[in-house]
Parts: structure tokens; C-alpha cells; sequence
């Protein structure tokens, strides 16, 4: 069996600040890390290969050379190993192209996968769009918001249990397909020292646009439907008001008053 | 030079220094300037003063000495030995000496110095040299702040202050008097070795401005300090030997010492540092480890294979012993999240926590020699967890704190029951040849009398916190019994009675352990020289 786990370096998002002039975030001096949703992709990539002995977890990601490091924390974490598309080519790309570039860079580089798991979504862009537009571009099934996973006696199915607003659905799909992944396990894992130590053995691949089988037009900025045009904090607002001591009869009346004050209800009875 | 020179501070108007008069009233108004982390009672001030700068402080000294009252100094009350918990007479709060006052390169020793007011706290001195950014004198707007911190910010390495005793809210000056060290004073030193210049106020209210290399004892063992009225003040350095580990015990003496050392750890006895020049150091990447190992035995072999190998150069080796893991075990099994690591191994395993310097982009890091040490002491390096990420690492540090808050929390909640009980925690270390030794003393008294304990800290000094959690007031008796007899061990294998929390006013009983009557008498007289009305921090250090 061979598992994808495909993750994105993300900033360190309780560092980020935003300046408000460029709209830009400011990235100086803030950590770059795994994204967390990918570390919980991955996490399910190990121990599905637990169950499974004989399995190979490979992480794939697309971003600037710097990226290697967060491939190399998927490698210290049980990837046995990993692959960087990283091409000026790839550079601006929005969901749409990267779920294309990735989709090539898998059948360029392991055309035999059997599963293919993403984080639900990334913690600086929040789209949660590229793991289902890869499914999509390569014709597969897929299951969104997995948090426990299980191959089926002959490995030909997968059942994976994930939440729906309602609380968690047990589901299964054929292989190949895409998972996605949503909150992992309570504390995160931690590498052991020989798991550092002999990461840095495991392979760790590069491609470039010339190695995959797809158009130009499709990649980066070219390739992509959408732009960022702005980034801006949402207003703060102002703090709450809390009101203490009062019995449940003067907490009514003082809520009632604050609320026909703001003119959401009227005559003392709601107005919709 | 043996022969300094006070600078006299011309007092401020006492009426215009800050003041809160009357117990009543501080008790009332102000009552955390009457304790400090040690818990310590039977505090008592009549007068509680909050001067803004040196002439102010200079007023309050002039005028308690008029009125013969003693003065207790305060800064940030991180101490755990009550060195600021007023007896009586007037308590000062150095609380507005929180100005970063300089950032300077010092050529000849090729190293960045900051000089900060005493009660400038340590996370805060941290940050802004590492973010390289300064408030305080870029609002200043002198051209010297301005050009050296342009020359800081071109210079492309991090800096930071290498002491680390963990309460990183603990002001500058204060860990200047307790000489504090914390775990990496394994690598670095204590913060003796980081003090490049003081200004200290001493009873009279005069100033020794002492950079560090300028002033020394004599062959004699003499320092004579000559002060504003032409007054010559011979210092006599006491003769005992320095110890052969760390410590905070008692006045630091040997011989031609620099007059610089004498303040340093002195716990405020001989006068109030108000302003220190510390140096900084280049900051590295790093690796955090925690080893677990099968018995106490094996991580004993692992700390002296990690201290004798010169390929490894740990920041700190830290120690969690069969109970401290058992406590934690306990912990993660109520509460995962307090714990916030993955499962800690089975019982009776130990685990020896450290960090060294890692390239995390280099192909070879360097880090395999640990895998080797861990092996030949029957250890695996699978059984271990590792992190060099920025959080990662703020989650080890997380985890060296959890310990301490777990046995904090076991306490509260026995007091809750009996009001008396409180936890014992030492503060010995030995020398490096005495570690197995002192173990054993520890493992057989404490087993032997059946007590609750549990052993964590420095072990890479030598210097474990052991922690007894008395059930009741039969089992507290038997630990302060316990403690004496452990500290006595440890005072003959050659150690010291407090190797970092100070003596303070709770363990001056200790100091006659290590110290003879003449000893500490040697140590009286620098004291009564400098301060002969015995004016300043009564019952610190020196019992009354």
C-alpha cells in the first residue's frame, strides 16, 4: 500500500500580525511550522501503516525550497519519505492551481498510490478546498473531515469515521481516494531522538514544473482563477457587557432594556 | 586596585518619596509588599516607601537611619526564601527602577551589554534583546542609544541572557544579589558569571560604582573603601574556601577576588544593587531531549556519560526521578492536557531531560553521539522525545514546569485539611564526584523514614530539588528532621546548603552546617563595616 500524505508549511498563526498598510502579513521573525490539520493527516497515514505493515508513507508538498523543513518534520514523524515541487513556475498559485500541480506532481511521482490524505484545511488560508479539488482533478473519491480511519480486510476499501455537524458519520469508500483529516488526537505526538536523527537518511526528493506532465498555463499565477487581493484583521469588537448579581427577574428586565435601546426588539417583545 | 571610592548621592527631599505609613495600612492597602513566593509570616513594616530613583532611595536610607528603623528591600518578591519579607521597620520597593537605561558593544570582549535598573525583569530584558527592540530608548532619542542600537540591529545574530532561573519574572537586580542560576547555569554559569559592572547603595546611602576587573581583595584578603566624609573602611574577605559547586550560601570569598564577586550573591546584606551591566550571548539553535530511562541507576550513568563526553556540550541536564514520573503519570492520566505530552512510560522509569545545540537544515546535526551515549548505558533513543521547533520547545519548557505545580497543588490540598503542613524542598548540591553518593542519601533517608518524596532539577549540577509531601504534621516533623540530616551530608561531601534559592531568612539555620562560628562571624563583620547599624535586611543570611 502506498499512502500520499499531502501537507503545506504554514506560519506559526498565534505570531502573525497583518500590516495594515500593505495588507500583507508580516512574516519576519515567525516560525514556519507544519500545518496542523497535515500533522493530522500524517498522523492517520502512521497508523493506518501500523495496521498495515508493508506500507510506505510518502509526504508531498509544493511551496520555496524552505518547505523541505516541514517535509522533514513529516519525515521525523513516521514518513518514510518525501517529495518538494518547488519551481518559480509554482509561485502564487491559489487553490485551483495547487490542486492541479499536486495532482501531477502524485502521478509523476507515485502513480500507485492507493490513498491520498490531506489536512481538512490550513490554518493560514482556511479554504479547505484543495484536498476535495485534488479528488477532483484526479477523478477519485473522496471523504472530508476524518478522524479515525481503517483499511477493510483486503485493503481494497477504506472506512473512516467523520464528523458531520450533527456529531461523527461512519462511512466507507473505495480505493483510490482522498481523505481528508480533522482534529487529531488531544496532544500531539513528539519524535524521538532516533526518529530526528534518522529522518535526516530518509529521501527527500525535489521536482520542478519540467518533471510533471502538465501545461505551464495551468501553474501559479497563470494557472490561477482567483487572486488575493487583500488581507485585512477583522475589526475588533468592543468587549461585552456582563451583568452580575441580579436574580433572574432584574437580569430579564436589564436585558429586555439593553436590547430596546440597540432597537432589536420593540414594546418589550421581540421584533421577529 | 584594592581601594574604591563611594560616590555620594545627594538625598532627595524624604517628604516627596512615595510613602504608605502604618502597618494597618499596609496590611491593608498593600499587602503583597509584606510577603514573597517563600509564603514566609509574621511579617511587619511601619513604613512603606516607593522611591523613583537614587536620590530618592538615598533619602529613605538617610532617614530610617535617623530613625533607627531597619529597611527591607523588594523588587519583583520572586524569592523562596523570604529575603523580602520585612521583619519590621520600613520595607522599599525598588518596583520603579524598571528602566533599560543603555545597549553598548563592548570591544574588548566582543560581546553586546545592556545596563538595566535593578528591578527591570528578566523575560522583559529577553525579549527586548532578542526582538532587538527597545522601547525605552528608542523614546529616548539620544544619538548614542540610536546608533548603537542600529549597530545591534545590522548585526544579524540573536542575543539573549543566558540565566535562566525558570521564574523569568525575577527582576535584574534581585538575581544579581541571590547570585540565581536555574538549569543552564550547567553550560553558562550562574549569573556571576554574566555581571559586568554594579552600582550598589550602600546603608549610608552612598554609591560603590564597581565594573567588574577594576577592584580586587589584596593579598591580604583587604578591600578598603573610602567614602564621601574621607572615612577609610577596611574590608577584611573572609578565608573560608569557595565551594567546589554552585552556590548561594553565605557571602562569596577567595582569594584576590574581584570586589565585584563580594556583592554578587551577597542577598542584600551589604547594600541594594540599583543598576546592572550584563552581557549578552549569541543564541543557537536548539535540541530538547527527554531520555527515559529503566531505573534511577541507569540515568546516574547516563548524566556522568553526557558530562564526560566533550562532543556534547548540553545548555542543561535536568532530572526526574521514579516519583516525580509516578506524580506525572498520575497527573496525565486526570488531566492530559496539564501535562500536554504524549504518554510517559510505565513505572519505575526515570528520565533525564537536556538540550544541546542542533542545525535542524544541516544533513548531519551532529546529535548521533547521543544515540551512541543512551546505547552503551543500556538506553535506547527510541525511548525518548525530541523538538527543536520554537513551540516545541515552549512545550518542554511547559513540562519542566508541570512537576513543580503538581506537587504545589498536592500541598494546597492538604493544607486544606491541616493548615500547618507545607512542602520541604531542598536545595543541596554536591560535587560531581559525590552525585552517586548523595542519591543514595537521599533514596535511603527518605525511603527509610517513609516519606512521600519525589527528586527533579539540576542534576547536571548536582543539584536536585528533592520534595517532601508531608501528610501530616507527624510526617512534616520527620522531613525537617530529614532535611537537616540530608543538608549535614551534603555540607561533608563537600556541597552547600542552598546552591540557588539564597539563605534568605528561612535557611539561616543551615549556614551553621557549613560554616563555623568564626566563619560566619567573618562574614558579620564585612557586614557590620559596611552597614554598622545592621540597618539593611535584617535576619537575611546573618540570624539575628
Amino acid at each position: 500500500m502506498k499512502i500520499v500524505v499531502c501537507v503545506k508549511q504554514v506560519p506559526e498563526i498565534s505570531n502573525v500580525r497583518i500590516n495594515r498598510e500593505t495588507g500583507t502579513l508580516i512574516r519576519e521573525g515567525v516560525a514556519s511550522i507544519l500545518n496542523p490539520f497535515c500533522e493530522y493527516a500524517l498522523d492517520l497515514a502512521v497508523h493506518l501503516k501500523k495496521e498495515s505493515p508493508g506500507t510506505e508513507v510518502i509526504a508531498v508538498s509544493m511551496g520555496p525550497p524552505q518547505t523541505r523543513s516541514a517535509l522533514m518534520r513529516c519525515l521525523e514523524l513516521g514518513a518514510d519519505r518525501a517529495i518538494l515541487a518547488s519551481d518559480r513556475k509554482f509561485a502564487g498559485a491559489d487553490t485551483w492551481a495547487t490542486g492541479k500541480t499536486l495532482a501531477a506532481v502524485i502521478k509523476a511521482a507515485v502513480p500507485d498510490f492507493n490513498l491520498i490524505l490531506v489536512g481538512k484545511q490550513a490554518i493560514d488560508g482556511d479554504t479547505a478546498q484543495v484536498g476535495p479539488e485534488i479528488a477532483e482533478f484526479m477523478g477519485l473519491p473522496q471523504v472530508m473531515y476524518g478522524v479515525t480511519a481503517e483499511f477493510g480486510k483486503t485493503r481494497k476499501r477504506i472506512r473512516v469515521r467523520r464528523e458531520v455537524e450533527s456529531g461523527y458519520e461512519v462511512v466507507e469508500m473505495r480505493l483510490p481516494g482522498v481523505v481528508s483529516a480533522s482534529k487529531g488526537r488531544l496532544i500531539r505526538r513528539l519524535p524521538s531522538l532516533k526518529a530526528i536523527i534518522d529522518a535526516r537518511s530518509k529521501p527527500l526528493k525535489t521536482l520542478t514544473a519540467v518533471d510533471l506532465d502538465i501545461d505551464d498555463s495551468h501553474l501559479g499565477l497563470k494557472g490561477s482563477l482567483t487572486q488575493v487581493v487583500r488581507i485585512f484583521p477583522p475589526q475588533s469588537r468592543a468587549d461585552g457587557r456582563k451583568l452580575e448579581g441580579l436574580d433572574p427577574e432584574g437580569a430579564r428586565k436589564a436585558i429586555l432594556a439593553f436590547l430596546q435601546a440597540q432597537h432589536y426588539v420593540e414594546g418589550g417583545q421581540p421584533s421577529c | 586596585m584594592y581601594e574604591i571610592m563611594t560616590e555620594f548621592i545627594q538625598p532627595a527631599d524624604i517628604g516627596q518619596v512615595h510613602c504608605i505609613k502604618g502597618f494597618e495600612e499596609i496590611q491593608r492597602r498593600f499587602p503583597v509588599y509584606l510577603s514573597d513566593e517563600s509564603k514566609l509570616s509574621g511579617a511587619h513594616a511601619d513604613y512603606l516607601f516607593f522611591p523613583a530613583d537614587e536620590a530618592e532611595l538615598a533619602a529613605v536610607l538617610v532617614e530610617m537611619k535617623r530613625l533607627k528603623a531597619p529597611v527591607t528591600f523588594s523588587a519583583a518578591r520572586t524569592g523562596i526564601s523570604g529575603g523580602c519579607v520585612p521583619p519590621r521597620g520600613a520595607v522599599v520597593s525598588l518596583e520603579r527602577f524598571d528602566r533599560i537605561l543603555s545597549l553598548r558593544h563592548e570591544p574588548s570582549a566582543g560581546e553586546w551589554r545592556i545596563l538595566a535598573q535593578c528591578n527591570v525583569l528578566l523575560r522583559d530584558l529577553n525579549r527586548q534583546a532578542m526582538d532587538k527592540h527597545f522601547p525605552e530608548l528608542e523614546r529616548r532619542h539620544s544619538s548614542a542609544d540610536a546608533a548603537a542600537l542600529a549597530a545591534y540591529r545590522e548585526d544579524t545574530r540573536t542575543y539573549f541572557y543566558p540565566p535562566d532561573p525558570t521564574e523569568m519574572s525575577a527582576s535584574i537586580g534581585g538575581t544579581v544579589a541571590t547570585n540565581a542560576s536555574g538549569a543552564r547555569t550547567y553550560r553558562y554559569g550562574p549569573t556571576r558569571n554574566w555581571v559586568r559592572r554594579i552600582r550598589v547603595m550602600l546603608a549610608s546611602g552612598e554609591v560603590l560604582d564597581i565594573p567588574r576587573g577594576r577592584y580586587f581583595a589584596s593579598p591580604t584578603g583587604d578591600v578598603t573603601v573610602q567614602d564621601a566624609g574621607k572615612n577609610q573602611i577596611v574590608l577584611r574577605i573572609p578565608d573560608y574556601p569557595a565551594p567546589r559547586t554552585k552556590s548561594t550560601s553565605g557571602l562569596y570569598a577567595a582569594p584576590n577576588m574581584d570586589l565585584i564577586d563580594l556583592f554578587i550573591g551577597s542577598e542584600g546584606i551589604l547594600g541594594v544593587v540599583t543598576t546592572v551591566e550584563v552581557a549578552l550571548l549569541e543564541k543557537h539553535d536548539k535540541l530538547s531531549v527527554v531520555q527515559f530511562l529503566q531505573s534511577d541507576t541507569q540515568a546516574l550513568d547516563f548524566v556522568e556519560a553526557l558530562r564526560k563526553d566533550a562532543r556534547v556540550r548540553p545548555d542543561f541536564i535536568e532530572f526526574y526521578g521514579p516519583g516525580a514520573l509516578d506524580l506525572l503519570r498520575k497527573r496525565q492520566a486526570d488531566d492530559p492536557k496539564a501535562v500536554g505530552m504524549p504518554p510517559l512510560p510505565g513505572p519505575g522509569t526515570t528520565a533525564v531531560f537536556f538540550e544541546v545545540s542542533f542545525d535542524p537544515d544541516a544533513e548531519d546535526p551532529g546529535v548521533g553521539v547521543l544515540e551512541t551515549i543512551a546505547a552503551r548505558c543500556g538506553a535506547s533513543s527510541e525511548d525518548s522525545w525530541a523538538g527543536y521547533e520554537m513551540r516545541e520547545l515552549d512545550r518542554f519548557k511547559h513540562f519542566r514546569h508541570v512537576l513543580p505545580e503538581t506537587v504545589n497543588g498536592i500541598i494546597a490540598q492538604r493544607k486544606r485539611h491541616i493548615p500547618e503542613l507545607h512542602k520541604l524542598g531542598t536545595d543541596l548540591a554536591v560535587p560531581d564526584d559525590r552525585l552517586r553518593d548523595m542519591w543514595a542519601v537521599y533514596r535511603d533517608t527518605l525511603d527509610g523514614d517513609g516519606l512521600e518524596w519525589v527528586a527533579f532539577g539540576h542534576i547536571g549540577n548536582n543539584h536536585l530539588h528533592v520534595n517532601i509531601l508531608p501528610r501530616d504534621l507527624h510526617e512534616l516533623e520527620k522531613g525537617i528532621a530529614a532535611y537537616d540530616r540530608l543538608a549535614a551530608q551534603a555540607v561533608a561531601f563537600g556541597g552547600v546548603v542552598s546552591a540557588e534559592h539564597g539563605i534568605g531568612k528561612i535557611k539561616s539555620r543551615l549556614l551553621s552546617l557549613m560554616y563555623s562560628d568564626a566563619q560566619i562571624n567573618q562574614m558579620r563583620s564585612v557586614k557590620a563595616a559596611l552597614d554598622p547599624g545592621m540597618m539593611i535586611n535584617p535576619g537575611d543570611v546573618l540570624a539575628e
